[in-house]
């Protein structure tokens, strides 16, 4: 091979070589900050995953289905919450629905999805959960219509 | 609302930047073969092959299973073993019979990407080592002792670091460089409160505790019997300088590094006068030519390393096979004089990527563990390749550590893919987007003792209190406290305080005030308190 072709190759090879590098370096410059997300979106993205399972579900049960959750006294009267892939309500600020009620536990209900409906289920609860003035002591369905308290705060489950 | 930081996965600049620098590495083989013999070598079609099946699995096991991993640690690692694979395939061609150590180590190449796999695959978790602290520090000093055990331990070229099994021969200590750095990283989340403490203060130091010397001591020891009975400066300065510097990243008390060097020190001049191996490596690096005979190999890199200049002689084109071990110890010096400084530099700089974006994980990872692992493996590769690189160019003296990913040999290289795979576990964990819930250890304090009022104990006094002039719905009892009977749950509704809704709570649908308006009393002070911002989503 020519002495000319040689020398071309060996700084070709040198140049792609630092072109990696000045990739590398522009990936790296890209990526210092990453993205800020408000925490609803990842916790919706979540929700969206999390309701993976419901697929199961007949068709009829889940047009009859209730989607809101809309508390009608209390602090927060007038808040709508989706229901959609369960709810965790409480005090504690990993709870979805954040109750401003002094009589809600840290972790005080959660709602859950099954094949048949939604359920609320007490988690422990100091001063209890009810479903239509019924204390709720094991997973209890609900539909739309149904009145649930917890705390001081009642609820109405909406469509 | 809280805000949370995530990165995105950048899988594709992932594909991108394996398919560039598998390109690179199988470019420098086609171009020793084009400048030595003009021609295509005949098993091209093989090696790109075989090059791009394992980036290709990599990448999809990356996508399976950690696919927020960071996108740049493994074309990083892809580049500099293309690198090193060809150069030892180079070396291969100088020699006369042509050896074939460039084939067996691509083998050996394969086995470390499954091992990695299996780690992605089979680990998932990296938090799991975090259990098995005192095991893992025992496994890791009976690997590092592991050559001195009669019959089974090595010794070549001087140091006995090496064991054989049947015809292969490993290097333990490789394996135990990942085991301890994982030992220490559980050990140091455990106790770094204690070894943080502040003991006798002296000239402005704030020295630890003499009883909390004990793990450093023990460390100090170990990597002495290391230097004394295997005669090997290198491992002996990796372990115990990942200690220092995984003890200072623990604790963030400076005087530890400062305990530690005088410590090395002390014990590196005691050792310069004990053992003629580690004054022949100090000769080796102040004073090479007061004996060319003894420092053969030093100065012959050296003379590589001239050689080759600015832009070094081009692949194939050099006489690298000169230096000794020039596949193992000295192939950074091969790569001085075939790719020049400017190779070497570009190298070099790969390296330094290598343990920013591990130092990057460590900086962002969220559990102690982590960041301590993080920390500890990306100070163990920068240990390693500034010694050895260093021992090459004269910089330091000569330790006989391996370049990671480009040095001839399995244990290495399979040791530090499964690092890699240890170090993209954690970078996925850290980059993925998480809600984390906010401690807020007052406010569920708060939220406990309002608890404790026992039902039925009608208070008025307190009830008074606490709701004070607040409007009373006329089908509620008068008492708010929870003496309020099933039956009748409406309890006065206080004024919606200002951060009425603070966690993270999916779209509300009450931005519009009018929501409001209907479930509270007009005539009542809670109506006034609600304006359009108390009720809506922050």
């Amino acid at each position: 091979m020519s002495e000319l072709v040689v020398v071309a190759l060996k700084l070709g090879y040198l140049a792609l070589l630092w072109l990696f590098i000045l990739f590398v370096g522009n990936v790296v410059r890209t990526d210092l900050f990453g993205r800020k997300l408000p925490a609803t979106e990842i916790a919706q993205a979540s929700l969206v995953a999390a309701s993976g399972p419901t697929a199961k579900m007949s068709r009829k049960v889940e047009k009859r289905l209730p989607t809101l959750l809309k508390i009608t006294h209390g602090r927060q009267a007038g808040l709508t919450v989706p229901l959609a892939g369960g709810v965790l309500i409480g005090r504690s600020p990993d709870c979805q629905l954040l109750l401003e009620d002094d009589y809600v536990s840290t972790k005080h209900a959660r709602i859950v999805v099954t094949a048949t409906g939604y359920q609320v289920e007490d988690l422990g609860s100091t001063n209890g959960t009810f479903v239509n003035n019924q204390r709720v002591t094991a997973p209890t369905p609900f539909g739309t219509g149904d009145t649930l308290r917890i705390g001081r705060t009642l609820m109405s489950v909406e469509k | 609302m809280a805000e949370v930081v995530s990165y995105r996965k950048r899988r594709g600049v992932e594909a991108f930047m394996l398919v560039f620098a598998v390109a690179l590495g199988w470019g420098g083989y086609v171009i020793i073969h084009l400048n030595q013999d003009a021609e295509l070598p005949k098993q091209w079609p093989w090696a790109l092959g075989i090059l791009f099946g394992m980036a290709l699995v990599l990448h999809l096991v990356v996508r399976w299973r950690t696919p927020y991993a960071d996108p740049l640690i493994l074309p990083l690692v892809m580049l500099l073993n293309g690198l090193g694979l060809a150069m030892i395939h180079r070396l291969d061609l100088g020699t006369d019979p042509v050896m074939h150590s460039a084939e067996l180590q691509l083998g050996w190449m394969v086995v470390a990407v499954i091992a990695c796999c299996a780690v992605l695959i089979w680990l998932r978790d990296y938090r799991i080592l975090h259990r098995y602290t005192y095991l893992m520090f025992l496994a890791g000093m009976a690997l590092l002792m592991l050559p001195l055990v009669p019959g089974l331990g090595l010794e070549k070229n001087g140091a006995r670091i090496w064991i054989h099994l049947g015809s292969y021969s490993f290097q333990p200590a490789e394996l135990a460089k990942l085991v301890l750095a994982v030992a220490f990283a559980s050990y140091l989340v455990e106790k770094r409160d204690v070894l943080a403490l502040a003991g006798v203060k002296f000239v402005g130091l704030d020295l630890p505790r003499a009883r909390d010397l004990g793990p450093i001591l023990v460390m100090w020891l170990a990597s002495l019997a290391v230097l004394v009975f295997q005669k090997d400066l290198g491992t002996s300065l990796l372990f115990f300088g990942l200690f220092v510097m995984m003890l200072y990243v623990a604790t963030e008390k400076p005087s530890w590094v400062i305990l530690g060097l005088g410590l090395f020190i002390s014990g590196a001049v005691g050792a310069y006068f004990l053992f003629g191996h580690v004054q022949t490596r100090v000769s080796g690096w102040l004073t090479p030519f007061s004996n060319y005979d003894l420092n053969y190999q030093v100065i012959n890199g050296q003379f590589g390393i001239a050689w080759g200049g600015l832009f070094g002689t081009g692949w194939g084109l050099g006489r690298p096979n000169l230096t000794p071990l020039a596949k193992t110890d000295f192939i950074s010096a091969a790569i001085g004089e075939e790719l020049g400084i400017t190779g070497l530099a570009a190298v070099i700089i790969l390296y330094g990527f290598i343990v920013a974006r591990g130092l990057r994980a460590a900086l962002g990872s969220r559990d102690p563990f982590g960041k301590l692992l993080a920390a500890g493996l990306a100070f163990v590769f920068a240990i390693q390749v500034f010694a050895i690189i260093g021992g090459v160019t004269r910089l330091l003296p000569l330790t006989g550590l391996t370049t990671p990913f480009m040095s001839q040999g399995g244990s290495s290289l399979v040791a530090n893919w499964v690092m890699i795979g240890l170090l993209l576990l954690i970078t996925h964990q850290v980059r993925q987007p998480s809600v984390e819930p906010v401690a807020d250890p007052v406010a569920s304090l708060a939220g406990e003792a309002t608890q404790l009022i026992p039902v039925g104990s009608v208070r008025p006094s307190v009830a008074e209190d606490e709701t004070g002039p607040l409007p009373i719905f006329a089908d509620a009892p008068t008492g708010p406290i929870p003496a309020v009977s099933p039956d009748a749950p409406t309890g006065p509704i206080p004024a919606v305080s200002p951060d009425a809704l603070t966690g993270p709570v999916p779209s509300i649908h009450s931005d519009d005030p009018t929501e409001f308006v209907p479930t509270v009393d007009p005539n009542t002070e809670a109506t006034t308190a609600i304006t359009p911002d108390d009720g809506g989503p922050r």
